[in-house]
């Protein structure tokens, strides 16, 4: 019998608030590494003589540094900090498995990433896009992830809350989605136990479906399903206002977990995958936008009685934009699925600035809104430093994505048009390298962007920096400031 | 019998088992039949698993990321394969392990490149794509050219590709070594080599003994040779 | 418990560590496993030494308190 359901006053639990705090700070320093490899790799893609010859600094061994700083430092490192603080305080009950357990998941995972970047930089990738780790660095991930399942489904076993809210339901699909996808894709035959180099199982077009079974949902679970947790924990807290629709989350829940793993074969049309398989991906990710607006609904709506606030808390600005953004992103992917459409968009720059308003408009977004009320919260401060420098860094980073998709935009679909050109004769007008000079001016312009992206990350962490060392952030009462979470009965 | 998603909410796991069914659903649909329908893969003549000069090759292509700037396939529409040749088969990747399709092109698609350069024109380009193509985004892989090939471990790649499914034989793995150096020398006799690697190219070669560059090279020139389709009928070609 | 448990599974990774080091057939290898020895080594520190501030953190707390 639940505390709550007897009308007793739940039992006090405490937090373990010191494993958030570490996994907070380590997405900031992630965020900086992410946008600065973003913008080393897009300098290269403008002057290719910036990496001087050296092995090291090649665009193909730095690229994969970046897109996993992004998705799996940063994006990975945020949804530790918000998911363990999130599953505690809507359970009611401290984290299950003990501080060394706890410890072990913040260590051993930036410990991966750390291996994962290194490794690519001295020569070593499975070439395949968000899992690039090789088996022995892959395999050190699948101890840390099974141990943060245990955590998160241990601790929702132990709750005092009787129903498991919402947010959890994301971070959970994410976290056994997750362990699915990477199992599946990373099925592979080492060479030598002492060498760093293995074979999938999977070659050829099977190779080419299972890594898009997993790719997309990388997107969709990972980038996706479990930010929309976030987004449904910090949304109403910093709104003060409840879910808009439970009948709609659920809803949107399921379909959206169900629909999203079809979705992969978009990435193959016109090849030699079978034309059945492109057809099932392309219609399942079109139906996928139903869902996907579910949640930005849902999201968005929350706001209703309380839209005044995006004038003055520049912090819940991020968040309900990242939801804007994401409904932009889950419109133009099912867009881009069209197999008409594809013709035209795959292999171009459209598909690089597809990801870039999913990765900075949704899922960076939506982290800033997120981070922005932790970290007051969590070191105990009455609030943020500066409220103006949020604002200066939404109006710089808003801008800087901006610049960066529409630049990709118009880069992408000259690409398209200019390799499917022919002139009066019938003859192909241009060369291939001539699409490559045309888009140079855009891929300046989307250096711009990522350098004002990074811009508005610097300011973010010394805003939160001045934010836990500040004397003029000091709580001057014993009062919990508004917005924290209390237990509630 | 009406299901309430109370229960489901009051119930960890259940909720975890529920979920795990959801999202196995559409892998399971899409995947398996690649493996069990037999004309996934195109019955085609002519595809063979690399040699171990191509291998070595390819291992590199794959480590140093070409497959982010480089796409493998020719998509079946008009202009591409008036631009780069007939539309990839499923059956000219089946020994990629994993493929190498690519999904980005900074650069022009490779999966005909095989042939179109001349090793030479290939050293150089590696070397210093700008002294060739001015305004080519490529980074410089001069380093290749400087670094020598390991060799001692191309027979155990060879075995751990035969374990997964490429039929590498006895006598090609036995020969590996051999056929690696043969492949990179144009005054050797390769007779033998030429019976176990058919249409494979003998590239330069260093005097001190295959580099890097020698293999990746290797690998380029043989990308989308092995199938004639002057011999390939419509037949054969549906999936 | 939750130390005695978790600080036997690093220290079984931190073996694998060493393992993989010392047979190493290239760069890579060799680097991850001295690092997963050397992560395991400071993690098992870490956790002995939280054990033992946390013990002494309670006997200043019981002699604040007057007791023996």
């Amino acid at each position: 019998m639940s505390a709550a359901a007897t009308g007793v006053a739940a039992s006090p639990v405490v937090y373990n608030e010191a494993v958030v705090r570490k996994f907070v700070i380590a997405t900031m320093f992630w965020a900086i590494v992410a946008f600065l490899v973003g913008v080393v790799i897009a300098t290269e893609l403008c002057w290719p003589n910036v990496s001087f010859g050296l092995s090291f600094l090649n665009f193909g061994r730095l690229r994969p540094v970046h897109t996993s700083a992004a998705i799996f430092a940063f994006g990975g490192n945020a949804l530790f900090a918000t998911s363990l603080y999130v599953v505690q305080r809507t359970c009611r009950a401290r984290l299950f498995g003990g501080d060394a357990l706890a410890n072990f998941l913040f260590w051993g995972y930036n410990f991966f990433i750390v291996m994962a970047a290194l490794s690519y930089v001295l020569g070593y990738s499975r070439s395949q896009e968000y899992a690039e780790p090789e088996w022995h660095v892959t395999a050190f991930l699948v101890i840390v992830w099974v141990l943060y399942a245990l955590v998160f489904v241990g601790t929702l076993l132990k709750r005092q809350e009787p129903h498991i809210y919402v947010a959890n339901w994301f971070y959970l699909a994410f976290i056994l989605t997750v362990a699915v996808l990477v199992l599946g894709n990373n099925a592979e035959v080492p060479v030598s136990f002492y060498q760093a180099k293995s074979y999938s199982l999977y070659s050829g077009v099977q190779s080419a479906m299972i890594q898009w079974w997993y790719g997309h949902n990388a997107v969709g679970f990972f980038l996706t399903a479990a930010f929309l947790g976030m987004m449904y924990y910090f949304i109403p807290k910093q709104a003060n206002r409840p879910i808009y629709s439970y009948r709609l989350s659920i809803v949107h829940f399921w379909t959206l977990i169900f629909l999203y793993m079809w979705a992969g074969p978009h990435h193959l049309h016109w090849t030699s995958l079978p034309d059945w398989t492109q057809t099932l991906g392309m219609a399942f990710s079109v139906m996928l936008w139903m869902p996907s607006w579910g949640g930005m609904i849902n999201g968005l709506m929350t706001l209703s009685g309380a839209w005044d606030k995006l004038r003055t808390d520049p912090a819940l600005r991020f968040s309900v934009t990242a939801v804007g953004f994401y409904g932009m992103s889950t419109f133009e992917g099912p867009v881009m699925s069209v197999r008409e459409v594809n013709a035209l968009s795959h292999y171009t720059d459209w598909t690089i600035g597809h990801v870039h308003s999913g990765a900075l408009g949704w899922v960076a977004f939506v982290s800033f809104g997120a981070i922005y009320y932790l970290v007051p919260n969590l070191w105990k401060r009455s609030g943020v430093y500066s409220t103006k420098l949020i604002a200066w860094h939404y109006w710089i980073a808003t801008l800087g994505i901006v610049l960066y998709i529409t630049s990709m935009w118009v880069a992408g679909i000259m690409q398209g048009l200019m390799w499917r050109a022919y002139d009066q004769f019938g003859f192909l007008q241009y060369s291939f390298i001539e699409s490559v000079a045309a888009v140079h001016p855009y891929y300046v312009i989307r250096l711009a962007g990522g350098l004002l992206f990074l811009t508005g990350g610097l300011l973010m962490v010394y805003n939160l920096i001045m934010t836990v060392r500040s004397s003029s952030t000091e709580q001057v009462t014993a009062a919990v400031p508004s917005g924290i979470a209390v237990a509630e009965a | 019998m009406v299901i309430r998603h109370e229960w489901i909410e009051r119930n960890a796991i259940l909720m975890l088992v529920l979920v795990l069914i959801t999202i196995s659903i559409g892998g399971i649909v899409e995947v398996v039949p690649l493996f069990t329908i037999e004309t996934t893969v195109e019955h085609v003549q002519g595809v063979r698993p690399y040699s171990p000069l191509e291998l070595a090759g390819r291992d590199i292509y794959v480590r140093e990321g070409c497959y982010l700037c480089h796409s493998q396939q020719i998509r079946a529409l008009k202009d591409e394969v008036e631009r780069y040749g007939h539309y990839s088969l499923a059956a000219e990747s089946m020994y990629d392990h994993p493929f190498q399709w690519g999904s980005k092109r900074i650069g022009p698609d490779l999966s005909r490149v095989g042939g179109k350069y001349s090793s030479e024109w290939q050293y150089a380009h590696l070397a210093n794509p700008q002294a060739l193509v001015p305004q080519s985004l490529m980074p410089r892989f001069a380093f290749l050219a400087g670094t020598p090939l390991r060799t001692d471990d191309i027979q155990a790649k060879m075995r751990t590709l035969r374990t997964v499914g490429v039929p590498y034989t006895d006598d090609q793995i036995a020969h590996a070594k051999d056929d690696l150096l043969a492949q990179a020398d144009p005054g050797t006799d390769a007779t033998a080599f030429g019976k176990r690697w058919p249409k494979a190219v003998i590239v330069p070669g260093n005097v001190a003994g295959p580099t890097e560059m020698d293999a990746v090279v290797a690998y380029l020139q043989v990308l989308g040779t092995m199938v004639n389709f002057a011999n390939v009928t419509t037949e054969q070609l549906r999936q | 418990m939750s130390d005695v448990v978790v600080g036997l599974l690093v220290t079984v990774l931190g073996l694998v560590g060493l393992f993989m080091a010392s047979g190493a057939r290239d760069d890579e290898i060799y680097i991850f496993g001295l690092s997963l020895a050397g992560f395991a080594v400071l993690f098992v520190f870490g956790l002995i030494r939280g054990h033992f501030d946390r013990l002494d953190a309670a006997r200043l707390d019981a002699a604040r308190r007057g007791e023996p």
